[in-house]
């Protein structure tokens, strides 16, 4: 019996290290390995057993409840509060009004919030949900004072921003069906970071392992020291180890439900046109691969190609992305989201290496439309056929992990009128625009483990002058000849 | 007056009666209350003249519900309070305690006239959740399976679930019965049906039991923990028992109460 009592103080002791959520999760394992020993009875494991469930039960982990399938979950999230100041200036030759060289500036507070839970079910299934302020696919910011007020809330409200399930039973297979976070690798060239597409995905990855050189042994010279021969150590040498990652990322995202599909009478004309009436959707093939160095060195590319069915009754008709000439208002007036002649080839690319402690990467972003020809005809400027492409190359040092650790990152981008879709480029430091080409630096210091502070600027001018600069962002002018925005972001992940 | 007084005399006596008769309200667990805690308070009346028994075996969460809302002594249980119940316990000021009183394997029955002679821990598994309906995916010379479990405030049902099926639902199909009882029964009488029971209720007619990884429920395989639906049986009281309570606790895990454990088909404790 007093062996029995030093037996039960000892897990009390043990388990008390943990959390109590873990207390109880872990005691019944422990307990019946020490009845099996024959260390405490089945009475006295019962007990103990009790008591954990009772301490359990009674604290707020204890107090959830989770379906038994669900196999693994996480609550995820963040908080950012944001300063912001944008503006943009028109061009040096514009009739009517505004005048030439007007500038609009808009500068605001904002704030965004996102709420995910995401998990793993029985039997290789898979979900996942996030909740997000904002209605717009290219924000989940929130300006403060910006609704009925003041302090309104109106504009406060949580949007779904994903919700999702798949399977990953087949190996090496993931399956995503839902609205998603995006599983394509890109960068913000091409697709903004906010947005969830919609669809389906499937993914792909296998890792190969090489070795090369190594196995052979070096015998050490030998060394004496003050008291005695050393016996000469035999060095082997390391192979050269290279890991080999393959990936292949396809996507059916819906960009647009046509509604209805058969309407009652006539089907209808927009435009003298009849309007689409199937689904417009973006599809992407992507393959990739990524190959790991020893010391922390890796390069990876990942080409992707998308290709719009073009139907849908929303992006059907031709884009134009503004006009030189026109008024400000007349310009902004032209189609700036049509989906037409979009045959984009996309190449990412990132190197990475150490310097020290500290990483570096080097990455970079290539895309052409291959229809851009027939996009620029469309848009009423055949002279600008070979409006067709976009790149990024830029910079990064440092990372953003841990408390005190500290991140620098440039990059240059450019992009021309025809080049990508205007209605996925990033909604920041170009202002949701194409043909514009600008810097962008980027600074963060992470306050805490949780708190990150960042700094943004970014500078943009026309790049072709005799073109609109098309899309829609904040700054409602077009075509928008220079453009700046500066950020400050405090941010908090949990 | 004199009709006072005998109003008085008449509710003296009774309140007397009821004083001498001690009652023990005793409720939960099918599992035991169907066959092993009447016989245990046969015995134990016999013993103590004057004590009466309320048993009530309507399955362990009504066991464990009467003794966090103080409505019986003791709680019968074939399974552990789960951790919401000893929450709730604990809210109302309730110490729920267990006591094993007898070990029990819950054993996987079929028709006796079914060609199966063993299953997987698998094939259980898939047979219970319903991912196989008909028994040639289980080696069986064919027939759509008929799945008889206990009702969902049975102990029995939610040991089962987590002993046998990882947690996850039964099959749609499944019928839930009242009792082991009905169970054997009902696959007594269906030459495809299949079901579980605890191990007091194998020796009904035209079932049998089948071994699970080529391992039959026995009093050997239970104590070793050999066999894989093995479990403890419980009485919950609040606290440490007292009184007549504790008379009845201490009886039933007594050598002479642990006799008739083993009579009636479970397993006595060690």
């Amino acid at each position: 019996m007093l062996r029995n009592y030093f037996v039960l103080i000892a897990i009390g002791a043990s388990l008390a290290a943990g959390s109590i959520t873990a207390r109880a999760q872990d005691a019944g394992a422990l307990l019946d390995l020490l009845v099996k020993k024959k260390l405490i009875t089945d009475q006295e494991a019962e007990e103990v057993r009790g008591e954990l469930t009772r301490d359990a039960a009674t604290t707020a982990a204890g107090k959830w409840k989770i379906s038994a399938p669900v196999t693994e979950v996480e609550l995820y999230g963040d908080m950012r509060v944001r300063y912001e100041g944008r503006q943009g200036t028109t061009a040096g030759v514009l009739p009517g009004t505004p005048g030439p060289d007007d500038t609009l500036k808009r500068s605001r507070e904002r704030y965004r919030l996102r709420l995910g839970l995401r998990g793993t079910l029985a039997d290789d299934w898979f979900f996942g949900m996030r909740f997000e302020t904002s209605t717009n696919p290219r924000s989940t910011n929130v300006t403060f004072g910006d609704d009925a007020g003041p302090f309104g809330k109106t504009s406060d409200t949580l949007g779904v921003g994903q919700a999702y399930l798949g399977y990953s039973g087949f190996r090496d297979v993931r399956l995503t069906v839902g609205k998603m976070p995006n599983p394509l690798v890109t960068t913000l060239m091409v697709w903004d970071a906010d947005i969830n597409p919609e669809g389906m995905a499937e993914q792909w990855k296998h890792s190969y392992n090489f070795s090369f050189g190594g196995g052979t042994t070096t015998a050490a010279a030998e060394t004496y020291g003050k008291d005695s021969k050393s016996t000469a150590a035999v060095v082997e040498a390391e192979p050269f180890k290279v890991k080999l990652d393959l990936f292949v990322n396809l996507a059916q995202f819906v960009y647009d439900d046509a509604n209805p599909e058969n309407p009652l009478g006539p089907r209808t004309v927009g435009g003298g046109k009849l309007v689409p009436n199937s689904d417009n959707w973006l599809l992407a093939w992507q393959v990739g691969a990524r190959l790991n160095f020893p010391k922390n060195i890796y390069f990876q590319v990942a080409p992707v190609l998308y290709t719009y069915t073009g139907n849908g009754d929303s992006f059907n008709t031709f884009f134009v992305g503004g006009q030189q000439g026109l008024t400000n208002t007349a310009s902004m007036a032209t189609n700036q989201v049509g989906t037409n002649s979009l045959m984009v080839l996309e190449v990412p690319a990132e190197f990475g290496f150490k310097i020290g402690e500290i990483p570096v990467r080097i990455f970079g972003d290539f895309a052409v439309n291959l229809d851009a020809d027939d996009r620029a005809i469309a848009a009423g400027h055949p002279e600008a056929q070979n409006e067709r492409y976009a790149w990024q190359l830029g910079a990064g040092i440092g990372q953003l992990k841990t408390k005190g650790d500290m991140q620098l990152q440039a990059f240059w981008q450019h992009t021309e009128q025809y080049s990508l879709d205007p209605n996925l480029v990033d909604s920041d430091f170009f202002d949701s625009r194409v043909n514009i080409e600008g810097v962008v630096v980027q600074a963060g210091y992470a306050l805490s483990d949780a708190v990150i502070f960042n700094l943004s600027y970014g500078y943009g001018r026309r790049s072709n002058r005799s073109l609109g600069t098309g899309g829609v962002g904040d700054i409602a002018i077009n075509p928008l000849d220079k453009y700046q925005i500066f950020q400050a972001d405090l941010n908090v992940k949990f | 007056m004199k009709l006072t007084h005998l109003l008085t005399a008449l509710a003296l006596a009774f309140v007397t009666t009821e004083a001498l008769a001690e009652k023990l309200v005793i409720k939960g667990s099918d599992t035991l209350g169907a066959k092993l805690v009447p016989q245990l308070a046969e015995q134990f009346k016999s013993q103590h003249p004057g004590t009466t028994f309320d048993i009530a075996a309507e399955g362990s969460t009504t066991g464990i519900a009467a003794i966090i809302d103080g409505t019986a002594q003791i709680g019968m249980s074939s399974r552990r309070a789960k951790p919401a119940e000893v929450g709730q316990a604990s809210a109302k000021g309730v110490h729920m305690k267990p006591t094993i009183v007898a070990y029990d394997g819950i054993a996987v029955i079929v028709n006796s006239a079914n060609s199966i002679k063993s299953l997987t821990k698998k094939q259980v598994e898939q047979i219970f959740t319903g991912e196989v309906t008909d028994w040639s995916a289980v080696g069986g010379s064919g027939g759509k399976i008929s799945i008889y479990t206990r009702n969902t405030s049975s102990g029995t049902y939610s040991d089962f679930k987590e002993l046998a099926m990882k947690k996850r639902d039964y099959a749609g199909g499944s019928q839930k019965m009242a009792g082991n009882e009905q169970i054997a029964s009902e696959v007594g009488k269906n030459p495809n049906g299949v079901g579980y029971v605890g191990l007091a209720y194998t020796k009904a007619g035209g079932i049998k039991v089948i071994p699970i990884d080529g391992v039959l429920p026995s009093t050997q395989t239970v104590h070793a923990k050999t066999y894989p639906y093995a479990r403890p049986t419980f009485y919950y009281t609040n606290g440490d028992p007292a009184g007549l309570a504790k008379q009845f606790l201490d009886f039933t895990i007594s050598a002479a109460g642990q006799k008739i454990v083993q009579q009636v088909g479970f397993v006595p404790i060690p």
